[in-house]
């Protein structure tokens, strides 16, 4: 399974430790959009590539 | 109904993200994907948002609602202030995430 | 229409309304799993109690990660509704999960002042 991590802000040590149970055994991939010019193109791609998003908050 | 797989559900929770709503909004329109969007609880302050009309005019009246229960919440008048670029139609309950989850191959929260 | 695994996250005190998205969903014929996080527990109102024993008569569940489940939100029976799970097994249980949606806004740095605290 393609897991896909998404951030809209810095992960909390809770989200870090749910993250890597998640990502456990899977074919893992991340994406921040805590940045100043999100490159949506990408995201979208990598959104679509997964099985599975999950977007933090 | 199976899901689109060429569906992304942006199901939109918090008020902050409108930067990421458009982006990845048209992004997908881009991509040849359709995003269907629903805005719910205080994410609703959106619809006040001077890009709001233009995104749900790009969506469509089917692929974007917000829930009308949280607008009324949130000190809204869901009867006579119906937001810029939808119609009454898109006034809706949360079966309309209901749909998101069925329709959309893929779904992202925002 | 398949039934789908849903759960939501509510780490800000100001979005347990994610208990009714899950209740939504629940009335959909989902299973909804709205997980309140380190003690971000809403006023237990009547009307948000009854919410969460509908989720769990929907075979969804309300829980507490991070927290001791309130004793003040109980069925007429004086039982809590909800049920406590550890960060680990969150994370195990959500291995299986169909939808995970963190709901609404990151925990707040401060505590809430008195204008706002009830």
């Amino acid at each position: 399974m393609k897991i896909l991590q998404v951030y809209r802000s810095e992960p909390s040590d809770d989200v870090k430790t749910l993250v890597g149970i998640l990502n456990r055994d899977r074919d893992a991939d991340e994406f921040s959009l805590n940045v100043e010019n999100p490159d949506y193109d990408q995201l979208v791609e990598k959104v679509f590539a997964a099985d599975k998003t999950v977007c933090w908050w | 109904m199976a899901a689109d797989p060429n569906k992304l559900a942006i199901f939109v929770t918090s008020p902050q993200n409108m930067r990421h709503v458009m982006g990845i909004a048209n992004a997908a329109k881009k991509a040849g994907k359709t995003p269907m969007i629903f805005f719910t609880f205080k994410s609703i302050h959106l619809t006040k948002d001077a890009r709001f009309a233009d995104l749900a005019e790009q969506c469509g009246e089917e692929n974007l609602a917000i829930c009308a229960d949280s607008y009324t919440c949130e000190g809204y008048d869901s009867a006579a202030d119906i937001p810029a670029g939808l119609t009454a139609n898109q006034m809706r309950t949360q079966a309309f995430h209901g749909a998101l989850l069925d329709e959309c191959g893929k779904y992202i929260v925002l | 229409m398949e039934s789908l695994k849903v759960y939501i996250l509510v780490a800000n005190r100001m979005y347990c309304d994610g208990v009714r998205s899950g209740l939504g969903l629940a009335v959909e014929n989902h299973y909804a799993y709205p997980v309140i996080m380190n003690g971000e527990f809403p006023n237990f109102s009547t009307y948000m109690t009854e919410n969460i024993a509908w989720v769990m008569d929907m075979e969804g569940q309300v829980y507490s990660c991070g927290a001791a489940a309130p004793d003040n939100c109980v069925d007429e029976e004086g039982d809590k509704l909800i049920a406590e799970i550890a960060l680990n097994e969150l994370g195990e249980a959500m291995r299986d999960a169909d939808f995970i949606i963190p709901y609404g806004l990151p925990k707040q740095t401060n505590e809430p002042p008195p204008a706002c605290a009830e």
